[in-house]
């Protein structure tokens, strides 16, 4: 018997444009917990992807009981006895709880789905992890903890010696992840290996023994969970070096352009206020699901809000929808450049005009040359790597599609509050500095830039003052000179060192 | 902030000439152009004032057409407008037996059918998670199920005084008056969907919904407009079918709604929004008319004819799909 239950050495996943592991190693010994940390995007759940066989890596080996393996495809980690427990849990709605359990290994005899035994044996397991509903409940009508309960009595019932569980407490109230925590303890009693992703400090010193972080898709470390403080776990994490990637000029601000006070609606996020002056570029961040895209959507009009106040250049103002919010000159670009952001089927120069059709209509009728023209400018002003105004818009690159996305806001002469939801996402490095210049000039004309992201260097090097949100709440409000990636982080985990449900 | 690497776009077009005979609506054109021979060849009758006589029986439903284009490329479908169309003409002819003069049952005819249009577009508007085909099936159900409670256990009612509806029946020349609305209504859709603001939302809603509506797009009241349009050219279809029937009864109308359909489709319109071309669905509408006239005068049995129709229909949506996997297949070689 080998020293590691599962060992990775060397493994490198390449996905169009960018590395997502770049030679990662890993080690897991028999019936322990190990916790594996890292920023969003840090390469995580790539990393989980590659053990369960859903993604092939380019380059690397891997190791069972100190046996090379290499899976084809889930079927073959399954059989491995590699088990998943995914954040949303991947269920049929719609079937029944023993139906989830054992989709795909069925008890049948004589080609007969032997219905009796089945669900004696779903509820068999459920028993052992002390669930509080029946085999027989319909799969929909759980709660998210009980859903991840099914997930791991699944788990349980392919006899899996390994079981990763990803982000399983972020969906959870404190209550449900205690319960959590007594069935991972009885797992581990059992002799299953497990591998826990988290975000959550108090999950990772509760459960694991070991901690494995990983940064900007490479292995940081490996550490013993009682021989690392906090602070030095959260360094490992963040600590990169910061550049001059960021162009972030001195502009002097103007007047307050947007202020909303105690924004709220109901289950996303609650009393929320904020403002942004003329030339000021304020950050909005958080871990994802904190809030920060709802509560701008809900200002741009795209969806509702029960109360709270939107002011625009000191004025009240009643944003019903998103074309509202264009008269007004708040411009949001939204965070999925290809389901809300562009039509993707559509050429360039029509997707940067779809907001100002008005602009070139006389009496009516569409001026397409003055379209045309007026797009080409716009295009080359954010310098898009195209062709034709006619390219369509699916045939850019992620950076150069955020171009266009940018382009579209600009094309709004009105336009005074700028909304960026993580402009960066998916853009390669080139791009991204391309787009911070576009946002430095952007302030220096005088426009109020709001920036939703989750990346600690960006905001950082970008922002004037920093909104940081958690559990659909404003934590803390920084200013420039005191921001640091430590004390963001403090603010955004907020939740779990106080231990409050949302 | 000019461009720093000094990259420039191209913004001016290519010569769209070859483009337009290489489309889809090319080849519908050299469609119409075969099938009028083959009628010709094998009628004798089929001459362009006979054709033209027997028109006018058909041309109803090309008013449906248009809007039927427009909701197909917002990626939604109406399947009420037959039931419209009966409830419209049943009305008319009710309020004309009452004694109400022709200028005030046109506008009964055409209100009906804009009532009904816009209950449809209200319903999809307020409850945006209801599929189209549903909520439009229960209302073709629910309008034609209103009709035949007013007409009562006879089924249907007959004019008595034809007067006014004889007047629109009338001709200029070998021409019907309705064949010169029909091209007035279809080059009227035709410039709006190309050249103007509310053409171009179809299309945006019907590519991609949210980033319309993220764009500032009044996607609902796009829809609603559409639905409504839809209604009130079921009421004129309604107009023009009672000014030939002379009345109403409970089949008036009855699956107008899949050949307007039927027409958009074979014309390039997709069922899925954001693609096609009203030219296309025009001249697709024409071929099908001049096919079934033909095909009428010969005496061939009706039944088959729509068995005909319904191969060509499959055929031509099968057309585009080989042609593309076949430029695939060279494309992975």
């Amino acid at each position: 018997m080998s020293e590691y239950v599962l060992e990775l050495k060397g493994i490198t996943k390449i996905f169009p444009g960018v590395k997502a592991l770049n030679q990662v190693r890993f080690q897991l010994r028999p019936g322990e917990v190990h916790a594996l940390m890292g920023e969003n995007g840090a390469g995580k759940s790539t990393f989980i992807k590659v053990i369960t066989g859903v993604h092939r890596a380019e380059e690397g080996e891997m190791f069972l009981n100190g046996k090379k393996v290499e899976f084809k495809g889930p079927r073959d980690a399954q059989a491995a006895g590699i088990a998943a427990v995914y954040q949303h849990p991947t269920s049929y709605p719609d079937l029944t709880v023993t139906e989830n359990i054992f989709m795909n290994h069925e008890m049948k005899k004589h080609g007969m789905i032997q219905w009796k035994e089945m669900n004696k044996e779903a509820q068999k397991y459920l028993d052992e992890l002390d669930a509080d509903f029946k085999s027989t409940a319909e799969m929909g009508t759980l709660s998210v903890a009980q859903q991840q309960m099914v997930e791991i009595a699944k788990a349980v019932s392919t006899h899996a010696r390994i079981v990763i569980l990803d982000e399983p407490t972020a969906a959870l109230t404190a209550n449900e992840s205690e319960k959590l925590y007594h069935i991972v303890d009885k797992l581990k009693e059992d002799g299953v290996s497990i591998i826990f992703i988290s975000h959550r400090f108090e999950d990772m010193y509760r459960l694991a023994s070991r901690v494995t972080v990983f940064r900007d898709s490479q292995y940081i470390g490996t550490y013993d969970v009682d021989k690392i403080t906090n602070a030095e776990l959260i360094k490992q994490m963040v600590g990169r070096e910061i550049s001059d990637l960021y162009p972030k000029p001195e502009v002097k601000f103007g007047g307050e352009m947007l202020r909303i006070e105690n924004f709220s609606r109901t289950g996303y996020f609650k009393d929320v206020s904020l403002n942004v002056r003329a030339g000021e570029i304020v950050g909005l961040t958080g871990l994802v699901g904190a809030g920060r895209t709802e509560v701008m959507e809900a200002v741009c009009g795209i969806t509702g809000f029960n109360q709270g106040k939107v002011y625009l250049e000191g004025k009240e103002v009643h944003i019903k929808n998103p074309t509202d919010a264009g008269n007004y000159g708040i411009i949001l670009l939204p965070e999925d450049r290809q389901k809300t952001g562009l039509i993707l089927s559509w050429g360039l120069g029509r997707n940067v005009t779809l907001p100002i059709l008005d602009k070139f209509t006389h009496k009516g009728f569409i001026n397409e040359k003055e379209e045309r023209n007026l797009a080409k400018d716009l295009l080359e002003s954010v310098d898009t790597k195209a062709v034709t105004v006619f390219d369509p818009a699916s045939s850019l690159s992620g950076g150069n599609q955020q171009k266009v996305v940018v382009a579209k806001a600009l094309a709004q002469d009105n336009m005074k509050v700028v909304i960026m939801d993580e402009p960066t996402k998916g853009v390669d490095v080139g791009a991204k500095a391309e787009i911070y210049q576009i946002m430095g000039e952007l302030a220096q004309k005088g426009y109020a830039i709001i920036m939703i992201s989750s990346e600690m260097p960006e905001i950082i090097g970008m922002c004037d003052r920093v909104y940081v949100m958690c559990g659909g709440k404003v934590t803390g409000e920084l200013e420039r000179s005191v921001l640091s990636q430590e004390l963001i982080l403090e603010h955004a985990m907020e939740k779990s060192t106080k231990k409050e449900g949302a | 902030m000019a461009g720093k690497s000094g990259r420039t776009i191209n913004a001016t077009p290519e010569n769209v000439w070859k483009k337009q005979i290489f489309s889809w609506e090319g080849i519908l054109v050299i469609i119409f152009i075969a099938v009028i021979i083959l009628c010709k060849i094998l009628s004798p009758n089929y001459t362009f004032t006979n054709v033209l006589r027997e028109m006018p029986k058909y041309l109803s439903e090309i008013f449906l057409l248009f809007p039927m284009a427009y909701i197909l490329l917002l990626g939604e479908i109406d399947i009420s407008v037959g039931s419209i169309v009966c409830l419209s003409a049943t009305a008319g002819c009710l309020v004309s037996n009452a004694g109400v003069p022709f200028g005030g049952v046109v506008i009964v005819i055409l209100l009906t059918g804009t009532i009904c249009g816009a209950i449809n577009g209200a319903i999809l508007v307020k409850f945006p998670e209801l599929p189209s085909m549903i909520v439009t099936l229960g209302t073709q159900i629910v309008f034609r199920g209103i009709a035949e409670i007013v007409l009562g256990s006879g089924g249907s009612v007959s004019l008595s005084n034809t007067d006014g509806f004889r007047m629109i029946a009338k001709k200029a020349g070998p021409f019907p008056y309705v064949f010169f609305l029909v091209i007035i209504s279809a080059v009227i859709f035709t410039v709006i969907s190309v050249k103007m603001k509310f053409g171009r939302s179809l299309y945006a809603i019907g590519s991609n919904r949210q980033t319309a509506f993220y764009s500032g797009i009044r996607v609902k009241k796009v829809i609603f407009t559409a639905y409504t349009v839809m209604g009130l050219f079921a009421g004129i279809a309604a107009l023009f079918l009672t000014s030939a029937l002379y009345g109403a009864n409970t089949t008036t109308g009855k699956g107008f709604e899949m050949d307007a359909i039927a027409m958009a489709v074979f014309g390039g319109i997709a069922t899925t929004g954001g693609k096609g071309r009203l030219v296309g669905g025009v001249i697709s509408a024409f071929i099908i008319i001049c096919l079934r006239i033909g095909l009428g005068q010969i005496n061939m049995n009706s039944q088959l004819i729509l068995v005909i129709i319904g191969i060509l229909l499959i055929c031509a949506v099968l057309l585009p799909n080989i042609t593309g996997n076949m430029k695939l297949k060279k494309k992975a070689n």
